[in-house]
């Protein structure tokens, strides 16, 4: 046998994902799909994390792909076309504005991504061309050929496919020299400065890498939920984008935003007894998450279960 | 435009941007002094708001102990707060307290969905009347609200040069070295949290015979508290009052000119401003979490 025993857990991840779809009803698919989206914004929060710059802006680029693709859908142009147009405005736009602050350090940086996030916030809801505070609905559905994407299920394959894009780009970048550096900058910015890294360029690079995929995903956000509203990119929607990275575990940059953001989605789905209340109970557990695991729940279960498990010999021999 | 509506302007801007100076110079407090960035601090002054009126309506106090006693119990709450959750997730670092603020605040808006907040209340106002000064007409109620903000702002200067409040400032400047002086660094996190809490508490129960109390002063009140914030500089008082009337007053000025767009004159307004100064309007704030 060439397969090693360590292949059998992503083998098996990779079946579950792509059987998914028919295993469960089309409801969950939906939710499925909400979570790969949320999950690609976590992991580009997981990328600015690297560096050490906390950005609270993810909803609000987020919003400029869904804006950008949705306008130019309204007038007539391809999904596709729009899915390549939003990332690269929002890369050019994010060049403007960061330059103005990334230069100026951790906190200007921090604070300025607040106000940008409350401003597009405030522009998606007042300027009449983005449909106001209501949005703009009855989107076109993505085409391939002439078939349109409108099941629940090819939208999940869809959403998945850029999951995984997503997954093998920022896994090379991680393995790069680019993501060295990162990892340097993100350990200790003035030692990293020392040895001749350009801080501020490679900051830079990150985050406007992280600002095309936020947009690319929010392209895609609008070819499934063919509609655009202000309330979905608000900035206290965008706070909870940033739970994931924290609950999945703040070391797996790519594991633990994807992790978080299953566990933080799916989770209200088993408290559906608790019916109105389901906001609350969420909250609570994602507090004590937050309290009682510091390492998040893959360091605890690296750190803590698994020792324990092997321990007692209830650890499949197969996973070790 | 006539004489009696730019001064009535300017009297409104004074009185929603007395609030935000108190809002966000708690907000400043908790920053500055213990790192922790406190996004429940617009619940605190709804939830003050709301004891207020509890209190006038229910129990028959007298305004001003009522306002006495929402200071109190925000503080005791945020003291708790402190206590239960953010103690526990601080050696997390400055990201996870915040996260979990953001979901304790979403807990209390939840919460007073369904039980008190469901509908709006209205105080009788407690000053009626109006002050006529030649050709100038402005109500007493809003002048009240602006000279409470004022004097509350005069108190927590005062405050801050006391024994405690000089504590406070330097493990504002360095923890490690201020447990060496023989300061009592965790009495300093609670008093901190309680003085920080409190002042939104008393934020809404000043401003509650004017505007009301209802569910989403909160939220409102809040982002133009970070606006101030960052106008003021992370972590510096005297920062967070001057900006906080500058907004007050751009906002209700704008409001005249481009009605509800004056969110983003405020926007655009702190934007330039910030581009300019970085660090906030008045240079050099306390340290803050960073590089």
């Amino acid at each position: 046998m060439t397969w090693k025993k360590k292949r059998i857990l992503p083998v098996f991840v990779v079946l579950i994902l792509l059987a998914f779809p028919f295993l469960v009803s089309q409801f969950t698919v939906q939710i499925g799909i909400t979570t790969i989206i949320y999950s690609i914004l976590g992991l580009a929060f997981a990328l600015s994390m690297k560096v050490g710059l906390p950005r609270m802006d993810i909803a609000a680029w987020w919003g400029f792909g869904a804006y950008t693709s949705a306008v130019l859908m309204k007038a007539g142009v391809s999904f596709w076309l729009t899915a390549l147009i939003g990332p690269v405005l929002a890369v050019i736009a994010g060049l403007f504005f960061f330059s103005i602050c990334l230069p100026r350090g951790m906190m200007a940086f921090f604070v300025f991504c607040m106000i940008l996030s409350i401003a597009f916030y405030q522009v998606f809801g007042s300027v009449p061309v983005l449909g106001g505070w209501g949005g703009i609905t009855g989107l076109p559905a993505p085409m391939i050929g002439s078939h349109e994407l409108v099941t629940k299920t090819e939208l999940y394959y869809l959403c998945l496919a850029l999951l995984v894009f997503n997954i093998v780009v920022y896994y090379l970048l991680y393995t790069s020299k680019t993501g060295r550096a990162w990892n340097a900058i993100g350990s200790s910015l003035k030692l990293s400065s020392s040895i001749g890294i350009n801080v501020v360029k490679y900051r830079m690079v990150n985050v406007l890498i992280g600002n095309f995929f936020i947009a690319l995903a929010g392209s895609f956000f609008v070819g499934y939920y063919r509609a655009v509203m202000p309330a979905i990119f608000s900035f206290q929607a965008g706070l909870f984008i940033l739970i994931y990275l924290i609950v999945g575990g703040f070391s797996y940059s790519i594991a633990g935003p994807i992790f978080g953001a299953l566990i933080v989605n799916f989770m209200p789905e088993y408290f559906r007894f608790t019916r109105e209340y389901q906001s609350i109970v969420t909250s609570i557990i994602v507090i004590l998450i937050l309290m009682f695991l510091p390492m998040g729940i893959l360091g605890w279960f690296n750190l803590k279960a698994k020792t324990w498990l092997v321990r007692r010999k209830w650890y499949p021999e197969v996973l070790r | 435009m006539s004489l009696t509506l730019f001064f009535q302007l300017i009297v409104n801007g004074l009185m929603s941007g007395g609030m935000y100076a108190l809002v966000a110079s708690g907000l400043t407090l908790t920053l500055g002094v213990i790192k922790i960035f406190n996004f429940a601090q617009g619940q605190f002054y709804m939830l003050g708001a709301f004891i207020t009126f509890a209190a006038v309506e229910a129990m028959g106090m007298p305004y001003p102990v009522a306002i006495l006693a929402s200071l109190f119990c925000m503080g005791l709450l945020g003291v708790l707060f402190f206590f239960g959750i953010i103690q526990k997730t601080m050696s997390q670092g400055f990201f996870a307290t915040m996260l979990v603020s953001v979901l304790f605040a979403n807990i209390i808006n939840q919460v007073s969905i369904f039980t008190f907040a469901s509908k709006d209340q209205v105080l009788a106002p407690i000053f009626s009347g109006k002050l006529v000064v030649g050709e100038v007409t402005i109500s007493t109620g809003k002048m009240v609200v602006i000279g409470c903000a004022i004097i509350i702002m005069v108190l927590l200067h005062f405050f801050m040069k006391t024994k405690i409040g000089t504590a406070m400032l330097a493990s504002a400047e360095n923890m490690e070295v201020a447990k060496l002086q023989g300061i009592n660094t965790r009495k300093i996190f609670w008093v901190t949290m309680a003085v920080g809490c409190g002042l939104s508490g008393i934020a809404g129960s000043i401003i509650l015979p004017v505007t009301g109390a209802y569910l989403m002063m909160g939220p409102n009140v809040f982002l133009r508290a970070l606006l101030v914030l960052m106008l003021g500089g992370m972590g510096s008082m005297s920062g967070a009052l001057i900006a906080g009337f500058l907004i007050g007053i751009v906002e209700s000025v704008a409001f005249q000119f481009v009605g509800y767009f004056n969110i983003l004159a405020i926007l655009v307004f702190v934007g330039i401003l910030i581009y300019f100064r970085p660090g906030g309007l008045l240079g050099k704030p306390m340290p803050i979490p960073g590089e």
